[in-house]
């Protein structure tokens, strides 16, 4: 005699549970999808091309462009040696410096540029020397990039992070077994495979740079970015005069998602 | 090319490996253990994937303790092979030796050059395994270290690849040190066995000796060596005998007795073992089958037989019961009054003999072939 089963489990064998992830995602899907939407299509194409016309506009999109650009890169150029250090350590140490690097991801972006000024503002030691060295450090493109880098490089670092630590240690072990040492490891075997995930962390940086605003409106008002632009045309000039540049600063992170996201095709595939 | 290790020792947490004292010429030498007996650490260690807290790592003369993995030409096959995911078979290979002629005979070598251009996902277990083995032996290592390479394959892929690995073993110039915990290729791949266990090495010797002449129970029954039991010494009418179930043989101080084999033994009891292939059903028709029956004991109301030949027991057994592995059949056996044995033996010796459960038959054991395991207790009664 086989034993049966309880009515209890019979029930909950029979409930679909797929179908309510599918539901629960789906709706929390559509809250990202379809404001999008109304955004996009609520506005007429016209009325864009006008706010492009616009050289504040204009201005504001090719400023976060570059900034967003150099601070992904520089969040790259320092993150990755970071994020590989961390990848190979372990300890108290690795989890405390992890602790760290994570901070500015929690901070509100209001206080990060709060805490930035006390480093980098105009009355600060750091930012007298730059501005005797004819650099400022606040209300400049550098400011801007600064903000950025703050609140963005955590992204590359957490996300490089993870990938290299998601490369199979005995490859890297294998390569080195095959006299190559660390450095030729790490270009041929480990960044390689490590690629998509550090792509992703780019990626990630540089989306988060292109709508930082909290950081950036305290450390550098000028020159405009297009969050900051957002701001000033919904504060002097309503909400439906800042729609437009919305839309456009949509576009341009959906479009940087889409190329790095396709740069970044995974090395495996064949 | 010679490795020699002293004093070699390590610990991580819970797990203590060594102190282990080893020297390998330019042979196979494979560790044979359980799993979590220290055998990849090992490996580790003399790639210096680890470092050991203690002890000293000789290649060639040469210390590498301390020394980065990529300076020690150790070359290590991983147990998955390892291979580089985003590089294809060649590239894989090319990585470790650029010269496009060695690459080609080595990958012809190791019957890999049809899949040169396919990504290892695309490799079959046995071809991904060549592969990893070209790619090592293409950096011309002075040691080559193997860990469990075979251990992922089916049976026929792995019997294949292991008479490949003892063809092209016998061309290197190197030790080899491979590790596993499967006897059958451990035992014939080596020239020399170690076997570890819990970090350090309890036995080594050549494959026969270790496999005939285990020095503990553990690498008995490691090594397949199931047949480890009991012999009692009793003094009767008969004078001094052994006793093994219902059987006895005379102790006698001629040839190749069991007073050699016992030599020494002063107490009551002593474990032996027996391999499997040593032990032989005779034949119902063997007329040296009936051994001298009812003989005196200490023990009364058991049908106690002499062996007639002192230089073999002959035990009277019951067929329990059999399982066929392929080429060969393993027998089990019900000593009367003792033990379960195991005797191993030709598909054609099984249908000779024509066995069937229940039966009762006699099992041969030359003494010869018996081996003294632990030190005999004395006066255990």
């Amino acid at each position: 005699m086989f034993p049966t089963r309880s009515s209890t489990e019979s029930v909950s064998d029979r409930f679909d549970w797929l179908s309510v992830t599918l539901l629960l995602g789906g709706v929390l899907l559509c809250y990202y999808v379809v404001p999008l939407a109304s955004l996009l299509f609520a506005r007429s194409p016209h009325a864009i091309a006008g706010q492009l016309a616009d050289p504040a506009v204009a201005s504001a999109a090719t400023t976060s462009l570059v900034t967003a650009t150099a601070s992904a890169a520089v969040a790259t150029i320092f993150g990755l040696p970071l994020a590989y250090w961390l990848a190979s350590a372990d300890g108290r140490t690795e989890t405390l410096v992890t602790a760290v690097v994570v901070l500015p991801l929690v901070l509100p972006p209001i206080v990060s540029g709060m805490v930035l000024l006390t480093l980098v503002g105009p009355e600060t030691f750091l930012g007298e020397i730059a501005a005797a060295n004819g650099v400022a450090l606040t209300r400049s493109l550098v400011g801007v990039v600064l903000a950025q880098t703050f609140v963005a490089s955590p992204f590359v670092v957490v996300t490089a992070k993870a990938a290299f630590e998601g490369v199979d240690s005995n490859l890297q072990y294998a390569s080195r077994s095959l006299g190559k040492d660390r450095l030729t490891t790490l270009r041929r075997i480990t960044l390689p495979l490590a690629w998509p995930g550090i792509l992703a962390g780019i990626t990630l940086a540089f989306a988060r740079s292109i709508g930082e605003f909290g950081a950036t409106v305290m450390l550098a008002y000028y020159p405009r970015t297009m969050p900051v632009q957002i701001w000033v045309s919904f504060s002097t000039r309503g909400l439906e005069n800042a729609f437009p540049i919305a839309v456009i600063l949509v576009g341009i992170a959906v479009a940087a998602l889409v190329i790095l996201t396709t740069l970044g095709r995974n090395p495996l595939a064949s | 090319m010679m490795v020699t290790i002293t004093d070699l020792s390590v610990r991580r947490g819970d797990f203590s490996f060594g102190p282990l004292d080893l020297s390998i010429s330019n042979e196979v030498f494979c560790v044979l253990g359980p799993s979590g007996s220290g055998k990849s650490t090992l490996l580790s260690i003399l790639a210096g994937i680890v470092e050991p807290d203690r002890g000293e790592i000789l290649i060639g003369g040469e210390s590498v303790r301390g020394r980065p993995p990529e300076t020690r030409s150790t070359g290590l096959v991983f147990q998955d092979g390892a291979l580089f995911p985003h590089l294809t078979a060649r590239e894989n290979v090319e990585y470790a030796a650029e010269d496009p002629d060695y690459v080609r005979k080595l990958t012809r070598l190791l019957a890999v050059d049809e899949v040169l251009d396919r990504r290892p996902a695309m490799l079959s277990g046995g071809e991904r395994q060549r592969v990893a083995l070209a790619r090592t032996l293409a950096a011309g290592p002075d040691v080559l270290l193997l860990d469990e390479p075979l251990s992922s394959l089916d049976e026929p892929i792995r019997r294949r690849l292991r008479d490949d690995l003892h063809r092209l073993f016998a061309t290197l110039d190197v030790p080899v040190v491979y590790v596993t915990h499967d006897q059958r290729t451990a035992t014939a791949l080596a020239d020399r066995l170690g076997i570890l266990r819990d970090g350090r090495l309890e036995q080594v010797d050549t494959p026969t000796s270790v496999l005939e002449r285990p020095n503990s129970r553990f690498v008995a029954e490691f090594t397949g060596n199931e047949n480890v039991f009991e012999v009692g010494l009793e003094t009767g009418r008969c004078g001094r005998v052994a006793r093994l179930g219902d059987a006895l043989l005379r102790v006698t101080a001629e040839g190749d007795s069991i007073e050699r084999l016992l030599a020494g033994v002063d107490g009551s009891t002593a474990t032996v073992c027996a391999h499997p292939s040593r032990i032989t059903v005779l034949e119902r028709s063997d007329g040296s089958v009936d051994a001298v029956r009812s003989v005196d004991s200490e023990e009364s109301g058991r049908d106690l037989r002499m062996s007639a030949d002192e230089s073999s027991f002959r035990i009277p057994v019951t067929i329990e019961r059999w399982l066929h592995e392929g080429d060969t059949y393993r027998v089990f056996v019900q000593v009367d009054g003792g033990p379960e044995l195991t005797a191993t033996m030709s598909r054609r010796t099984f249908d000779r003999l024509e066995l069937a459960r229940g039966d009762e038959r006699t099992v041969s054991i030359q003494t010869e072939s018996m081996h003294v395991l632990d030190p005999p207790t004395s006066s255990r009664t």
